[in-house]
Formats: structure tokens, sequence, C-alpha cells
């Protein structure tokens, strides 16, 4: 039997019913490296930083309007126009999926791509965690208002509301954690962060090395759409973003900021609410395809985004003093 | 007038002058400050993440004894022989110059940014037997070291002293990551190695009194090399005696602002420098402090995490750097409250950044003045007594400051000479120069080569350097004042002025300018300066650049945009005048 009659027959019959799409090993690991991520982040942070973001809040503002505003609202017309095209029993996993991976905060490794993209880093870094610290209201809220536009109502599966808010403040406990380490060891402070930047880069690599040669039968018949919506969200996400930060005319470099910031949403974060949440759903492997093609692809696209800023003219910014 | 009409301008409780110290070289004022704070600690390095190390004073007492020995007895040196260090802040820079202090051997500070070529030469001419070089700069050493006397190498890696997990980190982040740690292909020791063999040595009995036996005021201790701003970099001999009672002539000045074993000072200007080493190293050690050693203070970012997590109290910089603090807003939206005091020296300190700083940190900023020659403090504008900006403020006690007319005689208050100094810090001499010597030190009195006017009460204000003066049909135009007048032109970033030779008027003003988007023309930069300079003070020419040749702490290089004009085939029609 050749190749392409392998592929048709899988496509019909979908991957053996017994195939784990991500092991009990895997979930742990992947848990523990989210922990590790938020550790990090905690560890940067000080409450000096908190006063300085309350004192000049239109950046804040901006990105909150970009971070919960638009990337939700645009994961729910992606998921109306793509996925919902797709059989329902399908389709729906998957846009909880997608519409989760829209409404979560955004990722520390935007803070990288600031960085080489010679954007503001103190920007990205603020903005990265006041849009964390809000996740805990805006993202279920997001969930609820979008989701029941889509979900039929009585439906078996159904968002569950309030174990994501659960797992959120879980997950913000190693901030406060970080923090507080860092508050009495400048060194292990310091170390944490270090770690966190490094295990956000190991989280990508791991999902390439280990869970997409186990699961490329799964991603060979996974249908365009989901694909489309996967990369169509942080490739808008940024276009979006910097497209309006330019048109209020910030600073250049805050522009380049607010849209790498916008666009560049916690993969890992999204990853593990749905494994904690949905960790008894026999859809959890369906649920959590755009969370994860979505940190895979965001790599490429935010790299691509990062060499096509720093060609920008950067001498002639120099002269325009910062707004924010 | 009195010869001394500043006397009257010190604080309460300080003495115009000071007795002789007590101490017989800095190896014993750095010892009784082991003694004295033991437990506290001395010296804590930070790196632009937070990462962190810390030694105490009997540690830095320890491990500089090793040092001692080790340079003593393992590589047989002699009391006088210099060893050279050239490292950034870090631990193990006052582990190793106190080490080299204490063996009675004489300490050549080499800027590590210096290139093969500068190192070179500082070497050879110093004599130098022994280096104590960071490791990340070993790689130029190859071509340097044949043609100089050292024969003994000793790295040292920045992260020397810290914890050994973060140092581990540090190193492989430098290796791995950064690419910085070059391999070494000569013979050399690692500092570990030699502290250890000095460490045995000191072990199976060594009396380090020894050493210093003939080491007292006279005796040299320090080499310290400045290029100033024409001729090859010479070395300005510093005494025990010099560096000891310059330490206690600013420490009197400063009086009670200094509290003792209170103070932690961060030290951001790099040791090497002769300010730094005097106030901030042998003076706050010496008062029980405790030093933040910024490895790199640039960008002014990599300061943030050691004011967020020390209770920094004391600040001694340069213009640029108080300028590019009050740039940042984590600085400037969290002053740090702890702040008590800070001393600006290097370079003018501009009035609108002392000012700012003022109201930014609610602390007073002093400026002072010096040279390497002098230890390096001549002036300081008196915290608690009277404080002018602009002005370096008045001599520190047992010190005679003058402005003098070409012929040497005082000239009136208000009116510009040379400055000249004479006391106790003024250096013994250049290395093994005799003439540049004779026509810097005249009868005891400091030559400075900058131009100054003594006001009525005794304050200092610096006018220009002498040779950079530039004289107009017999007039004088000091460049500084061109210069301010072009940068208060709006549409005007950056002036510097220089003099040309003219066959009508001797010299004449050239000016170089940064100017905004869109600039100026030149008949309008002319004619502003026509409408606020007198006539022989205008420039004759204007060149518009994209910038401005700079030092490492950002001062402007005239020297280089002379060296422009004059080159060979600079392409500029005035350089056929100057052949």
């Amino acid at each position: 039997m050749g190749t392409a009659s392998t592929l048709l027959l899988l496509a019909v019959e979908g991957p053996p019913p017994d195939h784990e799409v991500v092991t009990d090993f895997e979930q742990v690991l992947l848990v523990a490296l989210v922990f590790i991520i938020m550790f990090g982040l905690g560890a940067g942070l000080t409450p000096r930083d908190f006063a300085s973001a309350i004192r000049r809040p239109q950046g804040l503002i901006i990105g909150w309007v970009t971070q919960f505003a638009i990337m939700p609202f645009l994961a729910f017309l992606l998921v109306i126009g793509l996925l919902l095209q797709l059989p329902e029993e399908y389709a729906m996993p998957v846009a909880i999926g997608a519409l989760l991976m829209g409404s979560v905060p955004a990722g520390t490794t935007s803070n990288v791509f600031t960085f080489f993209s010679k954007g503001n880093l103190a920007l990205s870094v603020m903005m990265t965690t006041n849009s964390t610290l809000w996740a805990l209201i805006m993202t279920p809220l997001a969930l609820v208002l979008y989701g029941q536009q889509f979900m039929p109502a009585g439906s078996e599966l159904q968002i569950p509301i309030q174990n994501i808010v659960v797992t959120l403040v879980i997950l913000l406990v190693p901030v406060v954690v970080g923090m507080v380490i860092r508050r009495y060891s400048a060194n292990i402070g310091a170390v944490l962060e270090l770690m966190g930047g490094f295990f956000g880069l190991f989280f990508i690599v791991f999902l390439l090395v280990t869970w997409v040669p186990r699961n490329w039968v799964l991603l060979v018949i996974t249908p365009w759409q989901v694909y489309a919506v996967s990369i169509l969200l942080g490739m808008l996400g940024i276009s979006i973003a910097y497209g309006i930060a330019k048109a209020i005319r910030l600073h250049p470099a805050n522009a380049r900021t607010v849209g790498l910031e916008t666009g560049i949403q916690n993969g890992p974060l999204a990853i593990a609410i749905v494994l904690l949440t949905f960790s008894d759903s026999p859809q959890l492997g369906v649920i959590l395809l755009v969370p994860a093609l979505y940190s895979l692809f965001i790599v490429l696209v935010a790299t691509a985004v990062t060499i096509r800023f720093r060609r920008a003219n950067l001498a002639e910014e120099q002269k325009i003093p910062s707004l924010l | 007038m009195s010869p001394h009409p500043w006397q009257q301008h010190y604080a309460d409780g300080i003495r115009p002058e000071i007795e002789r110290p007590t101490e017989r070289n800095l190896a014993e004022l750095l010892r009784a400050s082991a003694g004295e704070f033991h437990d506290d600690i001395a010296f804590t390095q930070v790196m632009p993440n937070g990462m962190n190390g810390s030694l105490r004073y009997r540690e830095v007492d320890e491990l500089s004894d090793d040092v001692a020995v080790y340079l003593r007895d393992v590589v047989g040196l002699d009391t006088g022989d210099r060893v050279a260090v050239q490292m950034p802040n870090c631990l193990s820079y006052p582990v190793v110059a106190f080490g080299i202090l204490k063996a009675g051997c004489v300490l050549v500070n080499t800027n590590p940014m210096y290139t093969a070529s500068e190192m070179a030469h500082q070497f050879a001419d110093s004599g130098a037997r022994a280096l104590f070089i960071i490791d990340m700069f070993a790689d130029r050493l190859p071509e340097v070291l044949p043609r100089t006397e050292i024969e003994t190498v000793v790295t040292v890696p920045i992260s020397a002293f810290f914890p050994p997990v973060i140092a581990g980190i540090i190193t492989a982040t430098q290796r791995y990551w950064q690419r910085t740690l070059p391999t070494i292909t000569f013979d050399h020791t690692p500092l570990r190695t030699a502290l250890g063999k000095g460490r045995e040595a000191r072990r199976a009995g060594v009396d380090l009194d020894v050493y210093l036996a003939e080491v007292d005021h006279d005796a040299l201790a320090a080499l310290q090399y400045t290029g100033g701003t024409t001729g090859v970099s010479k070395g300005a001999m510093l005494s025990h005696g010099n560096l000891v009672t310059n330490t206690r002539q600013t420490l009197e000045m400063v009086g009670t602002h200094i509290r003792r074993g209170e103070e932690t000072v961060l030290t951001a200007l790099p040791l090497y420098h002769i300010f730094a080493f005097t106030v901030n190293l042998v003076g706050f050690h010496t008062m029980g402090g405790r030093n933040i050693l910024i490895p790199s203070p640039r960008p002014p970012n990599n300061l943030k995490r050691a004011f967020e997590n020390y209770p920094v109290t004391w600040l001694t910089g340069v213009n640029t750097l108080f300028n590019a603090l009050l740039n940042e807003r984590w600085f400037t939206e969290h002053p740090p409250k702890t702040l008590r005091a800070a001393a600006a020296g290097g370079m003018a300190l501009h009035a609108s950044v002392a000012e700012e700083w003022r109201e930014v940190t609610d602390t007073p900023i002093v400026e002072g003045y010096g040279l390497t020659e002098s230890s390096p403090v001549l002036t300081f504008n008196p915290l608690g007594g009277t404080v002018k900006d602009s002005t370096i403020g008045i001599p520190v006690p047992s010190t005679e400051v003058r402005c003098v007319d070409e012929d040497g005689a005082p000239v009136p208050p208000g009116q510009p000479g040379e400055l000249v100094a004479r006391g106790p810090q003024i250096m013994q001499g250049y290395w093994q120069r005799l003439e540049e010597t004779a026509e810097t030190v005249k009868d005891g009195w400091l030559h400075t080569g900058d131009i100054a006017e003594m006001d009525d009460d005794g304050f200092l204000r610096i006018v220009d350097r002498k040779k950079d003066m530039v004289l107009v049909s017999g007039f004088n135009v000091f460049p500084n004042e061109v210069e301010a007048c072009l940068t208060s032109m709006p549409g005007i970033q950056e002036a510097a002025v220089i003099g040309l030779p003219d066959p009508k008027t001797g010299e004449s003003v050239r000016a170089y300018v940064v100017a905004d988007d869109p600039a100026p023309t030149e008949s309008e930069v002319l004619a502003y300066c026509r409408a606020h300079l007198a006539a022989y003070k205008v420039p004759r020419s204007v060149d518009f650049r994209d910038d401005l040749p700079k030092s490492l702490i950002g001062k402007v290089l005239r020297k280089d945009l002379r060296a422009t004009m004059t080159a060979p085939g600079s392409g500029d029609g005035l350089a056929e005048e100057v052949a």
C-alpha cells in the first residue's frame, strides 16, 4: 500500500483508539516546566516595578486593550471563520483550545523577541506581568463571553470556568514565591530568572523532539483550518497591535514591543491549563491541538517579524523622544 | 587678600591643616581597618542581573596576605618591583591590589580596554615583572608579553570569590553563550593556584612585616599612568605617603558625612582610575564602609539591581554617570531612599545635572577636582559648608592652590591663570622622565595645565585646559565658552572647538557641531555666535558632523579633532596650511 492511500485511510479512521496524545509523563513534565517559567517571571520582579507601572498607565492600558480585547476577539473570529466549517464534535474541542490560546496572557518569550527587535524591554516585561495578573479575571471572562457564542447549550463538553480560575491562581503562586525568593537572595533570584528564560525555550524544544514525532499521525490528518488558526492567531495579533500602536503614534520601539507582546501568548500556560482542567476529558488531545501548534509556530512567526523589525531604519528613530 | 581665603568656608570641625598620618604605609592603614571591622562585609560585586559575591574585611585581609606572600616568597619579587593589574571592578581587585601593597611592591593600574600596543608600552615602561589580568582580556597577551619584562602572569576570572554555583553559571555563560573567554595559550597561573601557593608558604611561617621594613611614606606605592591630552602615556609616581595623606585629606574634608562603619558606597567608576582608587577603595575601606563594585556600569540599567538590593548611602561618579541615571526612569521614580550624598569628579559637573540630582534624590552632590599627579584630590566643595555649583570648590586641608600667569606670579581674584598646587599629595615625579617632571612640578608646585579663576572666597572655577586655549591675534579664546554658546543655540546638540594655525591671526577658531534635523546653516550658526560672543571668539568655520570623538567616560576629545586636521590627506583644505 502506498503512502498516499495510508494517509487517506488514516484521515477517515483517525489514529488508533488507544493512542495517547499526551502521556502522563509529558503532562507532569510540561506542568513542571510552566512552574519553573512562572518562578522565573516572578524572580525578575520587584514591588517597585508595579509602582512604576501604576504611575504611567498609558502603556499598560494599550497593552491591556490589545491583549484582552483584541486577542480573544481575533481567536473568536478565527473559530467562526475557519473551525466551525468542520464537523461539530471535532470543531468544538479544537475551538475551545483556540479560544483559550487567544485569552491567556502574554508569554515570557515575548521579552526575548522584544530584546532582539530593539524594542522597549522594560515595557515588555511590565506588559507581560500586567497581563499575567489581569488574566485571573480577563481569561475566564473572555472564555465565557465568546464561548457561549458558539458552544451549543447543553453540550456534553463545557468550559470548566471555575477550574480554570483555580489553575490560574495556582500558576500565579510561583510568581509570588519567585518575588519573595528574589527579595531574600538576589543570587537564587537571578538563577531562577535565567532558568525561566532557558526553560521557555526548552519547552518548545521538548514539544519538537518528543511530542511532534510521537503524534505525527495525528498532525498529518489534522485539517488545514487548525493550522491556519494556530498560525494566524500570532501573525494577525502582532500585525493588528503593531498597526494600532503606530496609528496612535507610539514611539517605534514601543510600537514593536506592543506588537510582539500582544501576538506572543503564553503557550506553555495555555497547555498547562488544558492539562490541569481537562485531564479527565477524552477530548484532551484535540483541545490541546491549537495551543501546541501555536507554541511551535509562534517561534517561526516571531522570528520572521523580528528580522523584519530589525531592518527598520533604527538610526532615524533615535531623535524621536520616547513617549511612553 | 589672605593667601588662604577658603579656610573660612570649611564646614564646622574641619581643620585647615592635618598632621602627618601616623600610618607608615597603605598596608598599615588596611590592616587597621581589617582589625576594627573584622566581620563586616567589605566588598560586594554585583552583576547586571543581580548575581553577587561578597568578601568580609578579614577575608580580604587574609587573601591579600596570600597574594603578598605569593609575590615575595613564591615568585621571588623584591621591594619596589612593579606589578601590573588589569581588571574591571571585581572582588579580586582589592585582594590583588592590597596584596601588592602589602608585599612592598608597586601597583601599576592598567585599563582593561587598552589595545595591545598601549598595554605593551605601559608594561615595558613600568618594567613590570608580574601581571594580574582578567581572563577575558588575556587574548592580547601573546603579542604583548615578548615586548615586556613580565615573567609571571596570573589570570583572574570575573566571578572569583562568588558562591560556587553562581560562579559556575557565570563562567558557563561567558564561555558558551557570550564566548568571551579566550583559550589561553601561554604559561600562566590561575588566581586560585597563586592564592593556594601563597597560603601554603604563609602557613609554613613567613613574617609579612619583613616585606614592609623599608616601606614608609617616601616609598613608591603606585605608578599611575596618565596620557594627558598630548604626548606619550607616562607613570605618575605616587608614594605611600601621597596616597595615605590624600585619603586623610579627603576624609577630613568630608568630616562626619562619612560615618564610621555605616556607609555603603556604590563604586561604578573603575578602580584602576585614581579617583575611585583613593576615594572609594582606600577612603571608604579606611572608614569601614561597604563597597558595591560594579564591573560594567554601562548601560546604566546595569546599576538597577545594585540600587534595588543594597542600601546605597554614597555614590561617586562623573557627570556622565549622574546624567545617565537621571535619564533612567527606574532611578528617578524610585531614587534610593538610603542615599546621603554624592561626589563628582573626573570632569566638570554641569550645574543643570547637579540641580536635577538634588531635586530627584533630595541629597547633596558636590564637585571636586584633582589630577592623577595629585593622588588625585586637590579641591572639593565642602559638604556641610558653602557649596558653589560650577566650581570645583576649595582646596582640601594642607593644600595650597593658586592661579598664576605665564611667569608664575599669582593673578588677582577673578582673573584666569594656570592652576598650580602644593601639598603632601603631589606625586614624586614621572617615572624615569626627569624632563617632563621638571616641566610639571616646579619648586614643589604642580602645574596642572588647567586655566582657573579663584573668586574672593577662594572657590575655583575651571575655565579650560591651557593647551586647548586658542590664541587669536593675541587674545585668549577658551573653547569651553564658545562651545557653551554653540550648544545654547536651538538645533545644535553638541559642539567642540579647537584652534587651527592661521597665517593672519596666528590661530583661528574652528567649530565642530552635531546638529538636529533640519540643521541650521553655517551662516546661521556664525550669525548666532556673532550675536553672543566677542568678534575674536567667533569661529572662522563650522564643520557639521554626525558625532564627536569621545573618551571612555564621555569627554569630548579635542585632541582627536586636532589630529584629523593635521593628519596628512585628511582631505580638508586647511590641512595644507597646517603643513
